[in-house]
């Protein structure tokens, strides 16, 4: 944990390193910028330890978090974040909308702005939407969550989750599991790239038809990024360090893709059983909601491995640490 | 016209003889008078890299989403997008709204024209199915009189086999063809882009080779089938977009079947990778053994934000390999055309989420220019490309259309002078289309066309 723990307080100098006026995706990230966060979120968590969790670091600025898809934790978890840094923040629920139906994201986004906000926090259920967000909005645009995109806070949660309950905080060679819905989850992409940044030995496995397409990524090694792709559970959680499990949504089962939700839990839920195959102190992270007994098995979901509290709780420290860095380009930006 | 001369010197190209070489063209009242090759010391200064003399371009696949959309584009702005893009003919798609699946929106369609005062020619697409809904077939025998060149329910493939077999025979004891769009749909839902790579990292639904190939295949396996009772029944497949995709039409012609295909401008130079961000030119992807050269992230070729909306088309934008091999088979003639799929849309329809974004580039006037940069590059042989934007396209429409591109004496110019050494940025204003749905914008260009004589008149004239 970092001693300059008073940092964020008061005036709060803008940060010197981090130069992103967005936060839309953690493919462009690199290793010092990870290290940064990583930090800043050290200090937020020593904020969140005292008797009054607040700050002002973001007093006067304007922070609306806007939602297209139904979400209470990572939603929750921006606000608070928000508002102990001092924000005055807003809350949109958007509906799904269609673009024939309803207000274009551009007017959105524009309305929002003339509503006098600095910062979006969004989520979309569409892959790539923030950046048309970002392309329109003066201010900085934070990605919470697009299709099947990406996620970056919550790779960046499960980053400090683990750092925190790793020998050394190290990364290095530690083999970390993705078990489950690859396919359709914004959480292993984005995953992906910070993990095997920091020298990670990640491993994707689940059904073959819920890992289609990373073959190909796998192998092209996108930015000489490089994990394995795998349908056998006992060799991906073979000595595992960490094991991740994704949540199963019941409609990929109407699309054909799974036999049914009790075949997975009976070949790739996580159990008790299956989890002696990896390192004794095997760290077991799920990013919620859980179906406890599909993807993950109760016992685990609250046993001793478990660090699911811990990425919730983290999440909001992360959350802070993000928000005061865009911040801080903002003011940046506004000085220069 | 009357009165008019002007003598034209640059490098003719003229695939209906198969011939081209430096050359002197002299239009008189319209008519082009005289085309002389140039020999020896007059042929000097002249080449393919200069001012090209060619005839006519044809577009078989055009949207002018009139009537029903006249905010996206009419018949008299995509008229006038077709002369600067150096097209005389074009053929209009038939999604309209109503669709064109009888004569009274054909009427309606020519009146446009004619008010539109272009000389560009307009041939206009009846649909296979009544409203394009792929339950019954449209008024097809109505239509032929009314002078369709063809059938098509372009946007999707005709879904039943059944009724792309009887629509294959009605349409061939009618002397037309079929303009099939290959997809199945079932493997298609909800798809955004090119099944692979691309794809997998920015989380957009896959859309796989197999739903091209394995319509393609069906539909020849129908037609086959067809032949041998209507033996003038014709399939064409436009848009065809993958190697194995080309693959299956090179099977159908190697059985000696009456299948021809067309490939567009942007699937021979544009791929997957700038959906990511990259804007290098198919051929200009580095290749090698080592797969990791294609991955744009790797070797640097990203050079713009991801998701750009402009890029949704249906088909998706391919891998480089596929971009290849489109180039392949248009050499080996398995595609006989370059076909624009010129598709316009309004700023409301596309500039929205990726995903929610209509599909379609706005390329009447871009493709010329996107063919020519391929040539530059070595990618095909300039005889072979005009012969795809002229000769090739009227081929596929067959005697019915009655357009023989060329450059003959004694007949009304029908010709386009284009100078492949000059380059233009393409831009919103410089569009002549209502459509400005191009991830061209802003991108210097080779090949500006300084004339464009349609039937014997001035359909454009540079400045």
């Amino acid at each position: 944990m970092s001693t300059g723990s008073d940092r964020p307080e008061g005036a709060t100098p803008a940060p010197v390193h981090w130069a992103h006026k967005h936060l839309l995706d953690v493919d462009g990230l690199t290793r010092p910028d990870i290290e940064l966060v990583m930090r800043t979120a050290d200090e937020m968590h020593d904020v969140l330890a005292r008797p009054i969790p607040k700050v002002p670091a973001l007093r006067g600025l304007g922070v609306t978090i806007l939602f297209y898809e139904a979400s209470t934790r990572t939603r929750v978890s921006f606000e608070v974040a928000a508002k102990n840094l001092s924000a005055d923040v807003v809350n949109i629920a958007a509906a799904s909308s269609s673009v024939s139906k309803g207000e274009s994201l551009v007017d959105t986004v524009r309305t929002v702005e003339a509503l006098g906000a600095d910062m979006i926090v969004m989520r979309h259920n569409v892959s790539g939407a923030p950046y048309l967000a970002a392309e329109i909005f003066g201010g900085s645009v934070l990605n919470g969550g697009d299709g099947w995109h990406a996620h970056p806070s919550q790779a960046l949660l499960d980053l400090y989750t683990l750092r925190s309950r790793l020998p050394g905080g190290s990364l290095e060679g530690r083999k970390v599991v993705i078990l489950g819905d690859a396919l359709h989850s914004r959480v292993a992409r984005s995953n992906i790239w910070t993990l095997t940044a920091m020298g990670a030995d990640l491993w994707l496995c689940g059904p073959s038809t819920l890992l289609r397409g990373y073959d190909a990524w796998a192998a092209a090694g996108a930015a000489g990024r490089r994990f394995t792709v795998t349908s056998d559970v006992g060799a991906a959680l073979r000595d595992a360090d960490a094991v991740m499990a994704l949540r199963i949504q019941k409609e990929r089962m109407a699309s054909g893709l799974l036999p049914s939700l009790r075949e997975y839990a009976a070949r790739y839920g996580l159990t008790a059983e299956r989890l002696r195959a990896a390192k004794p102190e095997v760290i077991v992270m799920h990013p919620g909601p859980m179906n406890e007994g599909v993807e993950i098995a109760a016992d685990v979901a609250a046993g001793p491995h478990s660090v699911v509290t811990d990425q919730v709780s983290n999440g909001v420290a992360v959350r802070m640490a993000l928000l005061y860095l865009l911040a801080g380009t903002r003011r940046t930006e506004a000085g220069a | 016209m009357s009165g008019f001369e002007q003598t034209i010197r640059g490098w003719a190209v003229d695939p209906a003889v198969g011939r081209e070489g430096a050359a002197e063209v002299v239009v008189r009242d319209g008519t082009l008078a005289r085309l002389t090759w140039l020999e020896g010391a007059e042929a000097d200064g002249i080449s393919a890299t200069g001012t090209l003399i060619l005839p006519g371009l044809m577009d078989i696949h055009a949207h002018f989403r009139e009537p029903g959309n006249e905010d996206a584009e009419t018949v008299a702005t995509g008229l006038a997008a077709a002369a600067h893009g150096g097209f005389t003919t074009v053929a209009l798609m038939p999604n309209t709204t109503p669709a064109i699946d009888e004569p009274s929106v054909v009427a309606r369609i020519r009146a446009a024209a004619a008010a539109s005062g272009s000389p560009v020619r307009t041939l206009i697409y009846g649909s296979v199915t009544a409203g394009r809904r792929g339950e019954t077939l449209s008024a097809m025998g109505e239509l032929a009189d009314a002078g369709v060149v063809g059938f098509s329910d372009d946007g999707a493939s005709v879904r039943s086999a059944s009724l792309l077999r009887n629509a294959l025979m009605y349409a061939g004891s009618l002397g037309l063809p079929i303009v099939d769009h290959p997809e199945d749909s079932s493997l298609t839902e909800g798809a955004e882009a090119h099944e692979g790579l691309i794809a997998s990292v920015l989380g957009l639904k896959g859309w796989p080779s197999a739903a091209e190939a394995g319509s393609i295949a069906r539909s020849i396996a129908i037609l086959e089938d067809v032949v041998r009772d209507v033996p003038g029944a014709r399939l064409h497949l436009t848009h065809v977009s993958t190697t194995e995709g080309l693959e299956a039409v090179f099977a159908g012609l190697g059985k000696g079947l009456p299948v021809t295909s067309d490939v567009t401008p942007h699937h021979l130079a544009f791929t997957d990778e700038w959906i990511a961000g990259a804007r290098r030119w198919s051929w200009d992807v580095p290749r090698g053994a080592d797969a990791q050269t294609i991955d744009p992230w790797v070797s640097g070729g990203i050079v713009a934000p991801p998701f750009d909306p402009s890029l949704r088309v249906n088909p998706p934008l391919r891998s480089p390999d596929d971009a290849s091999a489109c180039w392949v088979h248009l050499a080996m003639g398995t595609a006989v055309a370059i076909a624009t799929d010129h598709a316009p849309h309004t700023e409301v329809d596309k500039h929205v989420e990726f995903g929610w974004a209509i599909n379609g580039i706005s390329g009447i006037e871009t493709a010329l220019s996107v063919v020519l940069a391929g040539v530059a590059a070595g990618q095909l042989p300039l005889m072979k490309a005009v012969a795809a934007l002229t000769t090739g396209p009227a081929f596929v429409l067959g005697d019915r259309a009655g357009i023989a591109p060329g450059l003959r004496e004694g007949e009304p110019a029908d010709l386009v002078v284009v100078d492949a050494g000059a380059t233009w940025t393409v831009s919103a204003a410089s569009l002549r289309s209502k459509g400005k749905n191009t991830p061209l914008l802003g991108r210097e260009l080779p090949g500006v066309v300084r004339l464009v004589l349609a039937g014997g008149r001035v359909a454009y004239a540079e400045g």
